[in-house]
């Protein structure tokens, strides 16, 4: 994936370690806009795509500069990155941003968690490049998916094609029931509903080489369903 | 005694006197006091001003007070025997000498007396209607007549008491109006008029005693009203201050304790404060350079290396790693057993959180090549928990799993039910168990962790080593 475009607003007061991040991120392909404080915040983040906070800042904290950027663009992503992990601090952190992430964090984890987001919000989505699964190939701007050897186009239902793109925003994560009856449906899970099963189960038989053996959607017992990578 | 002064040294002994309720209630009883010997003449003088008033009012009466009185009829009638007894023997002359005389003395009455032939001697006055002469049908008549009328009449035998003496009779006819009164009852009614104006007085100052007791009553009623009356942050709020007497200095003591009380809770909160951000500043003055040492160690794996330095690599990651969750316990552990941690505990689906928190950690467990056996029921399992809390447990314990049971290669998470029913949520692994951890890995910190936030939480964890580790979460 050519990330080229994408621009990153990254806030970290520390030297070595804002260094080391964003030296980090424009290896992975990101650009970087790095503040060591939370002042220019707001005008820095107009042609950003995604913010990472980092929560102890000098002057305006990471909290207040997050709610500000949220109020500001609601449809940005927000990372916090905190070294605090006081258990109460975490809701607070999270009542804006979109995930939190603790110091100290692996770069392959701040860069998934990075790609997820991007994901979740349809950037990524804006490459034209196909998404390759298994046998199938997603154009996600074109809502469109192709069966890669025939070239035959599979059309989804409005449900179906709502759980499929919910799983592929949150590619790789294994998602709950209760988090995608919720988010597709819009209304709280009720215990033991077949209704996410019977969908599935349809979304598997159109998509599926053999719907007995998911290789897309994988059931994770207990928990819920996961799209791989 | 002493305390107290310390605590409140503004505080005189009382309120001064002319303010205190002692001296209106002194004032109360000293008015009552003196007014008693003034009052209870004043009744009588009253009684004796309504009765005259009452006389005064009809005309007929008054005149008749002027009449004069020879008082009781058996003082009249005593006088008349003694006449005649004293009369025995004695010529007409003698008789008619004493009538005269008896009847200077009472000039309104009607006297004659009577010869044993029954004829009429004296009358006076002459002009009274007595008839000449009285046979003895006619004396039984006017005596019948007579008896107990008026005018008042009484017949005496002359000479004698009871023992007819052939000497005659004499008789004395008085109206009853010059007579003794018999008990009026325009006095009666001038005594009841002074009794009720003592009464009334009396009514009076029993009205200004209650008035006064429920005065104090209302405003101690008030003061218990605006004690019990909190504020926001559930402590009681001052209140007005009223008169300056012993129940407002009642209230200024309560206005003081409520203003101590105040402060302290602010006190105590600039406190929880100050160690919330001691906290959050250590765990950022040690993750910092954490982070940075992560980061150094992490662009060296991008220099060429040897395995073995490949390998030591990974081993400082690790360590990197482990000293952060153990500054993560140690930090929850202060914030938890100072009671810093605010819980908000909610009636939750435990089976939905646990489920969400598996979701995260799951990649770390196939990471770890570990069998993975999730089997929760479908059906909500409700208890009273703090999510943030109750994750932190799952999180922890989760963690020892892949720390100390990664051998096993096994991580179940299952419902147990107990043989009343009761729900359970069951942990199991297949690691060497936890009797042979040593705490200096930090499973100890987090399980004490896992544990006081349990504990707040209303639930308990055991921990069954047969096999691996169960560890089973239950409501107390």
């Amino acid at each position: 994936m050519n990330k080229m475009q994408t621009q990153v607003l990254y806030i970290e007061d520390d030297r070595e370690i804002g260094e080391w991040v964003s030296a980090d991120l424009k290896d992975r392909g990101y650009r970087v806009t790095w503040l060591t404080s939370g002042e220019q915040a707001v005008e820095e983040a107009k042609d950003c795509r995604l913010a990472i906070l980092d929560v102890m800042l000098p002057g305006l904290d990471g909290f207040t500069v997050g709610q500000r950027l949220k109020k500001q663009y609601p449809n940005l992503p927000i990372l916090m990155l905190s070294a605090r992990t006081s258990i109460d601090d975490k809701l607070q952190g999270l009542e804006f941003a979109d995930d939190y992430l603790t110091k100290p964090f692996h770069p392959d984890e701040l860069a998934a968690r990075l790609e997820v987001l991007l994901r979740r919000g349809g950037t990524v989505a804006l490459e034209n490049e196909p998404l390759r699964l298994g046998h199938l190939l997603v154009f996600e701007r074109e809502n469109r998916i192709v069966v890669e050897p025939t070239g035959e186009e599979i059309v989804l239902t409005g449900k179906q094609f709502y759980i499929f793109q919910f799983l592929l925003r949150h590619l790789g994560q294994i998602l709950t029931k209760e988090q995608i009856y919720e988010a597709v449906w819009g209304e709280p899970y009720l215990d033991g509903d077949k209704t996410l099963m019977v969908h599935i189960r349809h979304l598997r038989e159109k998509l599926e080489i053999n719907p007995a053996e998911p290789s897309i959607i994988e059931t994770i017992r207990g928990i819920g369903y996961r799209v791989k990578s | 005694m002493t305390g107290y002064k310390q605590v409140s040294p503004g505080f005189r002994k009382g309120p001064r006197f002319r303010n205190s309720l002692l001296s209106r209630f002194v004032l109360i009883v000293v008015i009552a006091m003196v007014l008693l010997p003034i009052v209870l003449p004043l009744t009588f003088v009253a009684s004796l001003a309504i009765s005259s008033l009452l006389f005064h009012s009809t005309p007929k009466e008054s005149a008749e007070t002027k009449l004069p009185n020879y008082g009781s009829g058996i003082k009249i009638e005593r006088m008349w025997h003694e006449e005649a007894l004293a009369l025995h023997g004695k010529s007409s002359s003698d008789k008619d000498q004493v009538l005269q005389r008896v009847h200077d003395k009472y000039p309104e009455a009607t006297l004659f007396w009577v010869d044993s032939d029954g004829k009429t001697q004296l009358k006076l006055p002459e002009t009274s209607e007595v008839p000449d002469y009285w046979s003895t049908e006619k004396v039984v008549a006017y005596m019948k007549q007579a008896y107990d009328s008026d005018p008042f009449t009484t017949v005496a035998i002359i000479g004698g008491g009871e023992q007819p003496t052939d000497e005659g009779f004499m008789v004395l006819e008085l109206p009853r109006k010059y007579m003794n009164h018999t008990p009026s009852s325009n006095n009666n009614d001038g005594q009841f008029y002074g009794m009720y104006f003592f009464m009334v007085i009396f009514a009076l100052f029993l009205l200004l005693a209650y008035w006064f007791f429920r005065d104090i009553q209302k405003r101690l009623r008030w003061l218990e009203f605006g004690m019990t009356v909190t504020g926001k942050d559930g402590l009681p709020t001052r209140i007005i201050e009223g008169r300056p007497d012993e129940i407002g200095r009642l209230e200024q003591a309560f206005n003081h304790m409520v203003d101590v009380l105040h402060d302290s809770r602010r006190k105590e909160r600039e406190e929880e404060t100050l160690r919330k951000n001691l906290i959050s500043n250590l765990s950022h003055d040690l993750r910092t350079p954490l982070t940075v040492l992560g980061g150094q160690l992490y662009s060296f794996r991008k220099e060429p290396l040897s395995p073995a330095g490949k390998e030591m690599l990974e081993l400082m990651e690790g360590k990197i790693n482990d000293l952060s969750g153990l500054i993560d316990h140690l930090l929850s552990y202060n914030l938890l057993t100072s009671g810093r941690y605010s819980m908000k505990p909610e009636e939750l689906d435990v089976l939905r959180i646990v489920r969400l928190s598996a979701a995260a950690w799951y990649p770390l467990w196939e990471k770890a090549g570990m069998e993975i056996h999730i089997e929760l029921p479908e059906e909500p399992l409700i208890w009273r928990i703090d999510e943030q809390g109750f994750r932190r447990v799952l999180d922890n314990l989760f963690q020892n799993t892949i720390r100390h049971a990664r051998s096993g290669g096994y991580i179940g998470i299952s419902v147990l039910h107990s043989e009343e029913g009761k729900a359970a949520l069951a942990i199991t692994d297949h690691g060497p168990g936890m009797s042979a951890e040593s705490p200096a890995k930090g499973a100890g910190l987090g399980l004490q962790v896992v544990d006081l936030l349990l504990r707040e939480m209303g639930l308990v964890r055991e921990a069954v080593s047969a096999n691996g580790t169960r560890v089973i979460i239950s409501q107390k």
